[in-house]
């Protein structure tokens, strides 16, 4: 294993009594396509924002490269612009807050957003939405992409077409870290998973890896038997009369 | 214990500027391109060009002009301050682009001095060619040359009104940093429009009121208002052109209302806090 770009190490996070993270621990190299999976609830944005360095955690670490002028990119679930602009002159203003030297219409290109480039964003569908926040995501060329589930509320053929530039972008020695409810796409797409429950990471590793763990068939599957045998865990946990989180 | 990004400190002073116009250039282009606000700043240059043609031949020239036009002045300056700003942090913060300025190399000042510069150069553009087109107004559609209200030696000169210009730009800066501070301290457009209209009413009487309220209650001494005046953006731009634009025109100038030291440290003073708490508010700095 080479050295990870993009690291939690014992890290803990919690907002009052509810738990998101206890002083867990991941490490993301370059190159690699991992997807942040867990139910609703369990706290996958708040990771994102602790690996994007939107908030700071409680207690333990987040490492990120330092090498790089815009180090970490962020993609909110359900972008926006500004209304007003054109896909070029928004990706242009991004591009402008690192410097010279961003070619907006190549990574229009990129993302396949170049016939786009003079439609003003509020004409955009919610894929097209989609791919102009990945596409600001590439501004800058960071070495770590963080995505908020880029592909909910889309058809599944949008979806498929996002997911397939999201997967792209880790081609180029690019560390991602995606959540999604997609799980077709991420069993199709992801070198790894990364399953978050009751404030702690039940699983890391392969696709494979979780279905052989679980047994089951398809990653559908296995997710719902991950989290279902975790809340029977903690229910046979749990002190009679306790809560079961 | 977070590790920083490094990000935002990894380019110099200069790098630092660009990012700041580039901000700015974005305001502005949403300024030109909104065609609420080009109605705002038609009203407000309507109103401004109105009362000075209407004035026009009316004795007391620059003086008199500036008497008509500072009430007005005084409450809709603001007004076209917080119409053009008011929306500006909140709405980057409800598109989630707040969220994604912070993984670029943009400190949270360079992002609020970005908007403050790209809001306050349009507001600064209305209040300043409304005022130099009243000018014009009211000196050239005069039937007769404009006659002196004073004998003073300072006398009814451009000079009045060009100072009371240059104070009415100084309140617009005041009133836009404060519009650009409530909308990053707030979450919500309702948010931005309630907390802008208690700001403004707080701006137009409520600051006033207080301290006439501080007066009668014995909590300021009389001889004091005239230093108490300034901490009220309001009254300290209108004692400013009591004080230095209009007071030197007159030929008995009238017993002193305001601290012109007082009235200038309270506007730089509501300056600094509104640019500073803009900042602060604008995002959480997680190190």
């Amino acid at each position: 294993m080479t050295d990870p770009v993009l690291a939690l190490e014992d890290a803990g996070f919690a907002f009052g009594d509810l738990t998101i993270l206890d002083e867990e621990s991941v490490a993301v190299e370059r190159g690699e396509l991992v997807a942040l999976v867990g139910p609703n609830g369990s706290g996958k944005t708040t990771v994102l924002e602790l690996l994007a360095g939107l908030r700071a955690p409680d207690s333990g670490t987040v490492s990120r490269p330092t090498d790089a002028a815009r180090s970490t990119a962020y993609l909110p679930q359900s972008p926006g612009f500004r209304s007003g602009f054109t896909v070029r002159e928004t990706l242009s203003f991004y591009a402008g807050l690192v410097g010279g030297g961003v070619d907006a219409d190549a990574v229009l290109d990129r993302v396949g957003l170049g016939d786009a480039a003079d439609r003003r964003v509020e004409a955009l569908s919610g894929g097209m939405t989609r791919l102009l926040g990945l596409a600001q995501a590439l501004v800058g060329d960071p070495p770590v992409v963080v995505l908020d589930e880029p592909t909910s509320g889309l058809d599944p053929d949008v979806s498929d077409s996002v997911f397939d530039a999201t997967a792209a972008l880790a081609t180029d020695d690019r560390a991602v870290v995606v959540s999604s409810h997609d799980l077709a796409a991420v069993e199709a797409r992801a070198d790894r998973i990364v399953l978050v429950a009751d404030g702690a990471i039940a699983f890391d590793g392969p696709p494979d890896g979780l279905l052989a763990e679980t047994g089951a068939d398809t990653l559908r599957a296995a997710f719902s038997l991950a989290v279902a045998g975790r809340e029977l865990d903690a229910t046979a946990a749990a002190p009679a009369g306790g809560d079961a989180q | 214990m977070s590790e920083s990004t490094g990000a935002s400190d990894a380019a110099g002073p200069r790098a630092a500027v660009d990012r700041v116009f580039v901000v700015a250039e974005r305001e502005l282009r949403t300024l030109a391109r909104n065609r609420a606000l080009l109605a705002v700043a038609a009203a407000f240059f309507a109103v401004v060009v109105g009362l000075a043609g209407a004035a026009t031949g009316s004795p007391g020239g620059y003086v008199s002009l500036t008497f008509d036009l500072l009430l007005p002045v005084e409450v809709l300056v603001p007004a076209v301050a917080f119409a053009f700003a008011y929306r500006t942090v909140q709405g980057d913060g409800e598109r989630g682009e707040l969220a994604v300025f912070r993984t670029y190399p943009l400190t949270r000042l360079e992002y609020v001095l970005g908007v403050f510069v790209g809001r306050a150069s349009g507001v600064l553009v209305v209040v300043l060619a409304s005022l130099a087109v009243a000018g014009v107004v009211a000196t050239t559609g005069a039937e007769q040359p404009v006659s002196f209200f004073a004998s003073h030696s300072a006398g009814d000169t451009p000079v009045v009104f060009v100072r009371f210009a240059l104070f009415a730009a100084g309140y617009a800066l005041v009133a836009t940093v404060l519009a650009v501070a409530v909308s990053a301290a707030v979450g919500t457009a309702r948010g931005a429009l309630g907390g802008s209209v208690a700001v403004l009413v707080a701006l137009a009487v409520g600051l006033d009121l207080a301290l006439v309220a501080a007066v009668s209650g014995g909590f300021v001494d009389a001889g004091s208002v005239a230093v108490f005046a300034g901490f009220s953006p309001a009254s300290a731009f209108r004692g400013l052109v009591f004080e230095l634009a209009l007071a030197p025109a007159l030929a008995t100038p009238p017993v002193a209302t305001a601290s012109p030291a007082a009235s200038g440290a309270g506007l730089l003073a509501w300056f600094v806090l509104g640019l500073g708490g803009a900042a602060l508010a604008a995002w959480p700095d997680t190190g």
